[in-house]
């Protein structure tokens, strides 16, 4: 691996403050409504995207049934706030929840290899939205309803969202620089080889994938907050699960802004196009997949990686030239 | 209830099995040779179904008919999609990333491709066989389809057993399953197995599709489900021996359809028994996916780990 130059390492550390501050400071400019639905699904989606990139991209353990945390997240959301809690209070509720659903999950299928615990994800998420298609205080299939008195305001939400994202993004560079981190980058690559430098996987795992629902959980608050009202069929789908691991393997498995590039495509791809041909957004998603799991691993970002590092290249050459001469 | 009654269950969980087996031995293969969890299986078993449904609609061809002349077209379609995409994923002992995600993607597509094509609206194939029953005694009587459907997948798992145990191809996945290193040392064409084995697994997701699709109505998300129960089978099941998933497929079977009637004793105030509703059948095989993973950590890890008994 090359050393970054010092132009791309100071740019790494300015823009994603820059997109901030931005993203802060856009209310003043006046967007239109949609504009600010747009960047608050946008944002809710990178969070859950963010989220799943923990365990499935650094760790290597695809998980397909994280519609459970953003399920779980939304419906104790909504109680806690049904009940009169201050929703702030209630968003970390939902992670609560969802981090304990994680372990649930976790505990029996972390123990063995190999292909158990995906499978063990699809299991989960069936079996979890069978139940709560039928639980009596929840309204079962019917769905619930978030009635709040407050009038409601679209800026709130917003920045409720962007706090979230950059949250998300903040916890996931934390991670990715620590040496939590390199082990889990470690099992990613070789468990045994990881175990025998002094990692524990099962713990390591049990943990990332804790952090992940809790996020997931969070950003699944804030969804159904504005949302208001949400049912199980779409809170607890299997495609909700399909979205928000599609968001970092678009973007770019295994990295902290992948899951964010991928975020804002997913989002645009689902506004234009799955209002436009209902069904047909799944298809292209699908396309998407294979190609990129066949020609371009990486994702969006290895795409954009590449193609920006024919500059620095052509440096390299010419210096190589000179030291030469 | 009765004991008849009880006894007309256990035929029905019997007859359910058959079609069970034929649905998980496709996806056994292709673990065992490739080392794929084969997420497209639901894809392909969607696809056998619309496949007799449309050979039923156009030519009127018999469904049972349709669901045989599924094998041999799946089988190409399979290697072709093993030549197209599968091929290049790296080869690895376990299930990587890259081929969780590959085959993801194509479920997808079929899917969508299918809902593009046939609609979201569900389907059924009703025939006259399909509409008659077999009556014994007063209590029990057995629609005569799923005799049919039974002895169609009896058979093609016994012609799946007999190629796997006396033919040249079956020889060398049984070899790639032991010990894919030792069997190229020895001469085996993984490529060309592999190719076969991936057609082969299709063949029989069409095939048991086009069964599943005359005993249920079917939507282009029809295999989602069938997906789970196939995992399910295989973790019971254990091991890629065909006598290995036609047990597996008996338990889920008949856990899947006595959950509804058998007791469950709770203590409250003395104990009582309650009854599962109906209405969560569903979380029966998820639920016992997560308890045999839980209690049988050893048994099943020999599953994934090579360590195979039989073959």
């Amino acid at each position: 691996m090359t050393r970054p130059s010092k132009a791309s390492s100071w740019l790494k550390l300015v823009l994603p403050w820059l997109l901030f501050a931005v993203l802060l400071l856009l209310p003043a400019a006046h967007p239109s409504d949609n504009i600010l639905r747009l960047l608050f699904l946008t944002a809710v989606w990178t969070t859950t995207g963010l989220g799943w990139n923990l365990i499935g991209g650094m760790t290597g353990q695809v998980s397909f049934g994280f519609a459970v945390f953003f399920g779980l997240g939304a419906y104790t959301t909504a109680l806690l706030m049904q009940y009169g809690h201050n929703p702030y209070f209630s968003f970390i509720g939902g992670a609560a929840i969802a981090m304990l659903a994680s372990f649930f999950i976790g505990l029996p299928t972390f123990r063995l290899r190999g292909p158990y615990f995906v499978i063990a994800t699809i299991g989960v998420t069936e079996a979890v939205r069978v139940v709560m298609n039928n639980l009596d205080i929840t309204g079962g299939a019917s769905g619930y309803r978030i009635t709040e008195t407050k009038a409601f305001s679209a800026l709130e939400h917003y920045y409720t969202a962007i706090v979230a994202a950059a949250l998300a993004i903040l916890v996931s560079t934390l991670v990715a620089n620590s040496k939590f981190g390199l082990a889990l980058r470690a099992i990613k690559q070789d468990e045994d080889a990881a175990a025998d430098l002094g990692v524990n996987p099962y713990t390591s795992k049990l943990w990332v994938h804790a952090i992940a629902a809790g996020l997931t959980g969070i950003a699944g608050g804030i969804y159904a907050r504005r949302a208001a009202f949400f049912y199980p069929g779409d809170v607890f789908a299997f495609s909700t699960g399909i979205s928000i691991l599609l968001m970092p393997v678009i973007g770019g498995i295994g990295t902290v802004w992948g899951p964010v590039l991928g975020g804002v495509v997913f989002v645009i791809v689902e506004e234009q196009i799955s209002v436009k041909f209902p069904n047909f957004h799944l298809l292209i998603y699908g396309a998407l997949l294979i190609i990129i799991i066949l020609l371009e691993p990486d994702g969006l970002l290895g795409l954009l990686r590449r193609l920006f590092r024919f500059l620095p290249l052509r440096q390299d050459k010419a210096k190589l030239a000179a030291a030469k001469e | 209830m009765s004991a008849v009654e009880y006894l007309d269950l256990l035929l029905k969980a019997l007859l359910l099995a058959g079609v069970y087996a034929a649905m998980a031995v496709g996806m056994t293969v292709v673990y065992g040779v490739m080392k794929i969890v084969n997420l497209a299986h639901a894809g392909f078993l969607m696809l056998g179904a619309y496949f007799a449904l449309e050979m039923f609609n156009r030519f009127h061809i018999d469904p049972v008919l349709g669901s045989v002349i599924a094998l041999p077209v799946f089988f190409l379609f399979g290697m072709l999609v093993h030549w197209v995409l599968v091929r290049w994923l790296p080869k690895s002992d376990t299930p990587t990333l890259a081929s969780l995600l590959l085959m993801f993607g194509f479920w997808l597509v079929l899917q969508n491709l299918a809902y593009a094509r046939w609609g979201n609206e569900d389907q059924s194939i009703l025939t006259p066989l399909t509409l008659s029953a077999v009556h014994i005694g007063d209590t029990i009587s057995i629609p005569k389809v799923n005799l049919v459907v039974f002895a169609a997948a009896v058979f093609c798992m016994v012609v799946l057993q007999i190629v796997f145990h006396r033919s040249w191809f079956g020889r060398s996945m049984r070899a790639l399953i032991q010990n894919p290193y030792a069997s190229q040392i020895v001469g085996v064409d993984d490529e060309r197995t592999a190719r076969l084995t991936f057609g082969l697994g299709t063949a029989f997701a069409g095939f048991a599709g086009a069964l599943l699709g005359m005993l249920y109505s079917f939507s282009p998300d029809f295999g989602r489900p069938f997906l789970l129960r196939s995992f399910v089978i295989i973790v019971l099941g254990g091991l890629e021996s065909v006598s290995g998933v036609a047990l597996g497929a008996i338990v889920l079977a008949i856990l899947e359809t006595f959950s509804t009637v058998i007791p469950l004793p709770w203590y409250w105030h003395g104990w009582q028994f309650y009854y599962l509703p109906p209405s969560y059948q569903p979380v029966v095989p998820f639920a016992l996916l997560v308890v045999v993973l839980v209690i049988m950590p050893k048994g099943l890890a020999g599953l994934f780990n090579r360590k195979w008994k039989t073959a």
